[in-house]
This record gives structure tokens, sequence and C-alpha cells, in this order.
């Protein structure tokens, strides 16, 4: 899929937003309205503007003295090309999924084993399977993070830890 | 006065003051660092340990954590563009490139010195300005805060990595996304589909967790190597030259003190907005703008220091009215009524030697952050260049943990990790996530003063306040600056050619 084919997606989806937002807004009060309304509306037309300007190959912004934030600035980057498309190159498709799914995974961890044991698991699993380290040191890493991170929350900052699906079902 | 000044600098020359302070200081610094905790977690944490002590160590250890959780917050925001709270976002525009070219420790040296000036010229002029401002603080209406949101909302327009329009998109995404919940001006539940979590809203420093720090390990595990990979980029810089870059902007950093003090003594605006207008500030001031979020030095002594200012703003309205500045003054202000000291207008005539040891616990507790800050930069600057392997479990797995950690529930686990998604495809498609936080500061702000105004002084009520109006031709003037310096480059260039 080609990146202005992406772009495109992702207007279209930024529009669906928007007017779901609209919609909504319908089972409000004025007062409750008041401000999402015309912003929905706003943003619609903001979306519907980029998303022409884009199809007409005119992807750069009306002239203004404008501050690029983020921009990630490395000495050595004389390519001249915008840092996003390199990493595009840089990036595979499996990798791109693969960093949603660690984040997924943590998160079904995190639901299923609790927090403190998902950390655990997540950590030494990560660091073995990433080839990080050997197993037996992945595991005393993971170990001593873990405690790390509860003496820190639980003990210092007193948080009550979530024991998850299997945490209840124990219980 | 002077007495006054004495006395409450004795008070905090006392053993057990000292101690304390040093203890919130360190407390602080180490809060601040942890994703999602900042300044009120490390207060209210606090609270059950201040009763039974000396009044000015019992406001030592709480103003103590409270400011070292500033440049807490501050270090990730350089080293990792992750902020620790929303008051550290303004640092990742400059600080976190900094990072990135190899200049870690003149960043994290230059954050704090420009912090300690900041909350020095903050506490001077502080107090300096206690029997001056409690008339301009009484001027002040919910239609001048609108205008001041509104100025901070016309500086997204400034901001953006690329893109006008999805600039401004973005924004509009984060003022939607901070109605979610119940509308506290009419109750209404918004966009929450009858989710009771969702009626909480969005908490915003797990949406920053998300937004920032989730998906920038998502890109990192993706890239596979570290945040600077020391083979292409050495760490050349020292933490002598960030002292030198804060001291020579001296005059940078008295305009954005200023400022920060003055955002402060405005009750519920908070250091988060101080950060951005600061920001802005520095920016539209420069002589040469476009350095700014590719590494300015300036982009992070602004915020600093006014950030530094701002704790001593925020004590005004607080000590004088019994007003909380913001959140971290309200628990500063139950502090009070643990400890038997009424705020209101007598503090600033009875109670004034306590009010300085206030002032005192601001220099004194930024010069011990300052001194540690500089001590451990050299090794803090190490951190970016950790293997991406060891990084993402670690930083993954704290984000998660403090989203958790925010409101003890664990719904706000997956709002990070769907932020974390949002945050990703936002910087691969460059829409900035910077202006979606700006959005989501500013929204409950501007939505809350315009229906007061529009209750107090009806439909007309810019008519009915003049400074209002002033202040909305500021923001227009300012809103044009950018599009105006532009055009005027561009004739220049035009008629050189």
């Amino acid at each position: 899929m080609t990146r202005g084919t992406q772009e495109n997606m992702i207007s279209v989806l930024l529009l669906a937003v928007f007017g779901g937002v609209l919609w909504l807004c319908q089972d409000f009060g004025p007062r409750a309205r008041l401000i999402p309304q015309p912003l929905a509306v706003f943003g619609i037309a903001l979306t519907l503007i980029q998303l022409v300007w884009h199809n007409m190959g005119r992807d750069t912004a009306p002239a203004m003295e404008m501050i690029s934030v983020d921009a990630g600035a490395i000495p050595g980057d004389g390519e001249g090309r915008p840092r996003e498309e390199r990493t595009q190159e840089q990036l595979g498709r499996w990798g791109e999924a693969g960093a949603f799914c660690i984040v997924a995974l943590l998160l079904a961890l995190v639901f299923t084993t609790g927090i403190f044991p998902a950390v655990f698991l997540f950590t030494a699993g990560y660091l073995v399977l990433s080839g990080y380290c050997t197993p037996l040191r992945g595991l005393a890493y993971s170990v001593v993070m873990t405690l790390a991170i509860y003496l820190l929350f639980v003990g210092g900052l007193e948080m009550q830890p979530y024991h998850g699906l299997l945490g209840a079902w124990f219980r | 006065m002077i007495e006054a000044i004495g006395s409450g600098l004795a008070a905090l020359l006392t053993p057990q003051a000292l101690l304390f302070l040093f203890i919130g200081v360190i407390y602080g610094l180490v809060i601040g660092i942890l994703p999602g905790l900042g300044g009120v977690v490390a207060m209210a944490l606090l609270l059950p340990f201040t009763y039974g002590f000396e009044t000015a160590a019992t406001l030592a250890l709480l103003l103590g954590a409270h400011i070292a959780t500033i440049w807490g917050d501050s270090v990730t925001s350089i080293l990792f563009s992750v902020p620790g709270s929303a008051k550290g976002l303004a640092l990742c525009f400059d600080g976190y490139p900094m990072t990135k070219q190899g200049k870690a420790k003149r960043a994290l040296a230059a954050s704090a010195t420009g912090a300690l000036m900041g909350g020095i010229i903050g506490a001077i002029f502080l107090a300096l300005c206690i029997p001056l401002i409690r008339p301009v603080i009484l001027a002040l209406g919910p239609s001048e805060y609108l205008m001041m949101a509104l100025w901070g909302l016309t500086v997204i327009a400034t901001f953006s990595e690329g893109s006008l329009m999805k600039g401004l998109t973005a924004s509009v995404l984060g003022v939607l996304v901070a109605f979610i919940g119940m509308d506290v001006v009419t109750a209404t539940p918004r966009f929450t589909f009858g989710s009771e979590f969702l009626m909480d809203g969005i908490s915003f420093p797990v949406a920053m967790i998300g937004l920032f720090a989730v998906s920038e390990m998502m890109k990192m595990s993706i890239r596979g190597t570290p945040i600077i990979d020391r083979s292409l980029v050495r760490e050349d810089s020292t933490v002598w030259q960030g002292i030198c870059d804060a001291v020579g902007h001296w005059w940078l950093v008295i305009r954005s003190s200023l400022l920060g003090l003055w955002i402060g003594v405005l009750p519920g605006v908070g250091a988060s907005v101080a950060g951005l207008a600061a920001y802005a500030q520095a920016a539209q001031t420069s002589k040469t703008p476009e350095r700014f979020g590719k590494g300015a030095v300036e982009g992070v002594i602004a915020p600093d220091a006014t950030m530094g200012a701002n704790e001593g703003g925020g004590l005004m309205p607080t000590l004088a009215f019994g007003i909380p500045g913001g959140e971290s003054m309200a628990i500063l202000l139950v502090a009070f009524i643990g400890l038997g000291v009424v705020p209101g207008p007598e503090m600033l005539t009875k109670n004034l030697d306590l009010v300085f040891s206030m002032v005192w616990i601001i220099v004194l507790a930024n010069i011990a952050v300052t001194v540690i800050g500089l001590g451990i930069t050299p090794w803090l600057a190490r951190l970016p260049s950790l293997q991406a392997n060891l990084m993402v479990p670690i930083v993954l797995s704290v984000c998660f943990v403090g989203a958790y950690a925010t409101r003890g529930r664990i719904e706000d686990v997956v709002v990070a990790a769907v932020f974390g998604v949002v945050g990703y495809l936002m910087d691969k498609y460059r829409y900035s996530r910077a202006n979606f936080v700006i959005g989501m500061v500013l929204a409950v702000m501007i939505e809350r003063n315009l229906h007061i105004s529009l209750n107090l002084y009806g439909n007309d009520f810019l008519l009915d306040r003049p400074i209002a109006l002033a202040m909305l031709l500021f923001v227009v003037f300012t809103a044009a600056l950018p599009f105006l310096r532009s055009w005027r480059r561009r004739r220049a260039a035009g008629r050189g050619a």
C-alpha cells in the first residue's frame, strides 16, 4: 500500500471520528455542545482540505513560520529526505506488527496474571527472546527489576496492585 | 518586612527542617522521573507524614518534594522525549533533539541551572510583589482567563511537524478528547458510551504516557537501536556548557521567570500551560526561530525557568486568598489545615514570617535540586545509549505500572496502550502529538471560563471587560505574527532575488 493511500485512509478515519462526534453532539443540550459541535465541524473542514490538498499533490501548509517539533535532528543525516521516509524504509511491515503485538502482549499479560507477574514475565521474555542476554541472566535481571518496581510503587507509593484474572481465580 | 525575611530564614535553619528539605528533594527527584507521577502525587503521599513536626520542617518536606519533581520531569523529557507529567512537555521539543545530537549533558545542565535561576528570580519577585499583587489578581475574571487560554491555543499555530492542516487537526482532536467524561458545567456525560470509567474522563498523565512513552518504545522496538548510537553520535557536550548557556541567556531567563510567576499567580492555570507559554515566547521573540525544535538550548532554558518561578507565583493566591494556584497548592492548603495555619489576607500581615519561610524553601530547594542535578547529570546522560532490547521492556513495564498507579484503575493501562498506538500513528503520519496535548491541556479551561463569562456578563461579555478585549487583540496579534514574519521574509527574499 502506498504512503498516499495510507494518508487517505487516515483522513477517512478522521472524518468518521469527527462525524461521530457531530452525531453524538445531537444528544447533548445546547450548553454541553457549545464547543464540541463547532469543533467537530472545524475538524471535518480541516480534514477535507487536507484530503484535497494531499491528492492534488500539495502536501505543504500555507506559508507561515512554523516550529518543527520533535524533528529528531541527527548530525550526519545529510540525505535531504524527511526522517519519516527513511524510517519507513527501515521498518519492515513485520517490525511494525511486532511493535503492536508487544504492546498487546503486555496488556494481555497484565489482565491475565496481574500487574507485577506481567512485568516479570514480559521483561524476562523480552530480554531472552531478543537475544539481549542468556536465559539465566534474563531471569535475574527481571527479578531485580520487578522487585525494584514493586518496592517503589507498592512499598513507597502504597499502590494497591492489580491481581488479574488468574489472581481472582486463585482467590 | 526585613524582620519577617530574617525570621523566615531562621525558622528553616534547624536540623529537622534542613533534613526534611533534603529528604523531600531526593524523594521528589525519584517521583519526578517516574512516568505519570508528578508533584501532586509526591505531595499527596507525603501528607500523612506531616503531622507532629515543626511547621517550617513540614513545609520544607512538601515544597522541597514538589520543586524537585519539576526537574525530575524535565530529565525524562530531555533524555527520552517522555514527559513525566504535562509540565515537562515543552522540554521535549528541544531537549530531546539535543540528546540525539550528543548534547544531553549540556541540555540537562542548562535545564537545572535555568530552573534554579527561575526559582530564585520568582522568589525574589514574589517577595517584592506581595503587597502589590492583590488588586491585580482581583481585577481578573473568567473572561480574562478565557483569553489567556485562547492565547495558548493560538500558540498551536506556531508548533507543527509539517502540515499546518495536520497540526490543527491534531489540536482539535486533543480538545475533543479532553471533553470525554462528565461535563462539569452542565453535568452531561459526553462521549462516555455508558462507561462508568469514562465518566471521570481520560487521565491526562495516562494519555501522556501513551502518546509519548509507549509510542517511543514501539518505535525503538522496531528500529532495534538505542536513542543514541554512540558509534555515530558522541556525547561531546559538558555540564559547564549548559551552566554557561543558562547564565548567558539571562534576559530570556528573567522574561521566562516573570511569565512563570505571573501564570502561577493566576489561580487554576497551572505549570503545564506555563511551560508551553514560555517555549512559545522564547520562539516568538528569538531572532532565529527556525532553530527551535531542532535542539536550541533556549527551548530548554525558557520552560525550566518559567516552571521554577511558577511555584513562587502559585503560593500567592494560595496564601493570600486561600485559592489554590493549582492542584499541588490545593494539597498544600490541606497541609495548612493540619498545621493549624489559616490562609487568607492575614497571612500577609500577621504570618508574614511563615510566608517568607516558604519563599526561602523555594530558593533552598531549587539550589539543592540544581546541585544534585548537576552532580548526577554525567550518569543520566548515559541512559539514552542503553541497548533498545533492555530499554523497551523496562520502560514499557514502568509505563504500564505508572499508568495504573495514577488512579489505581486497570482501565488506565488500556488507555495508555491505546494512546500509545495513537501516538505511534500520529508520529508516523506527522500529526503533531504536541498540538494534541496542548489542545487537551487548554480545552477544559476554555470551556469552563467561556460558560462562566456567558453566565456572568452575557453574550457580549467582551464589551463589558476591557482587559479581556485588550487581551483578545493581543491574541489576534500573536496569531498573525508567524504569518506576518513569513510574508516579510518572502518579500525580502523576493527583493533580494
